[in-house]
């Protein structure tokens, strides 16, 4: 009997192993790719780190997030772990508000809103595999060492958003060493 | 190496990076055209269960990095997206249309119109959508909203101004729990198409 081949069996088994590689790589990969590119713009490209940024009011010219909402006041942080846990604020708004945490994937890893957190919200984020830090009322673990924070903070009029900006203001996003923590 | 024994490599070498390359196209194609997986329709409303979560598959995980990053999960948000009118026509700004609904089953909802690329349109309107705090309803409590370029008297008046092609996303911003659990319970906003410049037939 002659004996199998490469091109006779192991030639046909590795184009589909490099058609589910090519493939899966891409699928897998768009994601990190998109939150990347995210979070470079949030961040100018590494120099805004560890901070609130809050956004203007949405307009036409709006072009950092896509579809965003011109109903909510957005405020964003890219997170890096790199240095240890971080501690997020968001003061307490008289109308939905609600803060979410965004890991490296894309994934929507937590979210809380005004509901539960009628006093504003105050949390820290590690990293999963080190230690889980206390003194917040909420502890996230990020399954990577880099994401987003999110606020929303619903107001529709100029006049909402004048308040959510003033409410914002002095909202955290920091690592406990910048807190002196 | 000899000719024949190079050969003999380069042609299997060749048909796996091809392979490689047909694989990545088509996992480009998945992520840029293929809104369809997992997702729901309610009237031209289309949903995606896996916004957000984090048992998302890779293919939904990858079109809604695409078409809606930073979305929250289905807990707190649910998010549809509608392209055409009652007839499945696509949307055009040179048409005008009517959204008319009752009060969606959410703690908040909006609803707010988008170009081709994602953004707002590029208009100083100020009329980007309508949503439960300021939507104005009749006495029975529906409301009604028109889409145009302009807003003709209308009492609620979404813009399209600018906008060339667009989509409407919907928001449910803290569901109701029959909401979450079936979806056919929620009273979808239906639309109409009213007119169109000069093509009328």
């Amino acid at each position: 009997m002659k004996p199998l081949s490469f091109r006779g069996l192991a030639l046909p088994a590795s184009i589909l192993i490099a058609l589910a590689v090519g493939h899966l790589g891409v699928v897998t990969a768009y994601p990190y790719w998109a939150m990347s590119t995210a979070m470079d713009r949030i961040s100018q490209d590494g120099a805004a780190v560890n901070q609130w940024r809050h956004g203007q009011r949405a307009t036409g010219a709006s072009r950092r997030i896509v579809r965003p909402s011109p109903d909510l006041a957005n405020s964003s942080c890219v997170y890096d772990l790199a240095d240890g846990p971080i501690r997020v604020t968001a003061a307490a708004w008289d109308g939905y508000m609600s803060v979410s945490v965004y890991s490296a994937n894309s994934d929507n890893i937590f979210v809380v809103n005004d509901r539960a957190a009628p006093g504003g919200v105050d949390m820290m984020i590690y990293e999963r595999g080190t230690a889980r830090p206390s003194g917040a009322d909420l502890v996230v673990e990020s399954p990577s060492e880099k994401g987003i924070v999110l606020q929303r903070r619903l107001a529709p009029t100029p006049e909402r958003f004048a308040l959510a900006a003033a409410a914002r203001a002095s909202d955290v996003c920091g690592t406990l060493a910048d807190r002196g923590l | 190496m000899t000719t024949s024994k190079r050969s003999r490599w380069i042609v299997p070498l060749v048909a796996i990076i091809a392979a490689l390359a047909t694989g990545a196209a088509s996992g480009l194609l998945v992520v840029l055209k293929g809104e369809q997986i997992g997702q729901s329709s309610h009237d031209h409303w289309l949903g995606n269960r896996g916004v957000g979560s984090t048992r998302a598959d890779p293919w939904t995980r990858a079109i809604i990095a695409r078409i809606g990053l930073l979305a929250l999960n289905r807990s707190e948000t649910i998010y549809f997206t509608r392209y055409r009118d009652s007839e499945g026509r696509a949307f055009r700004a040179d048409c005008a249309y009517e959204i008319s609904g009752t009060d969606l089953p959410a703690r908040w909802w909006s609803v707010t119109l988008y170009g081709a690329d994602d953004f707002l349109p590029p208009n100083d309107d100020g009329a980007f959508s309508i949503d439960a705090t300021r939507t104005l309803r009749d006495a029975s409590g529906r409301w009604r909203a028109r889409i145009s370029t302009t807003r003709d008297g209308a009492q609620n008046w979404i813009s399209s101004r600018a906008a060339d092609s667009f989509d409407l996303s919907l928001r449910l911003y803290n569901p109701t729990p029959d909401a979450l659990a079936d979806e056919t319970t929620i009273p979808f906003p239906t639309l109409t198409r009213l007119s169109c410049e000069g093509d009328e037939r």
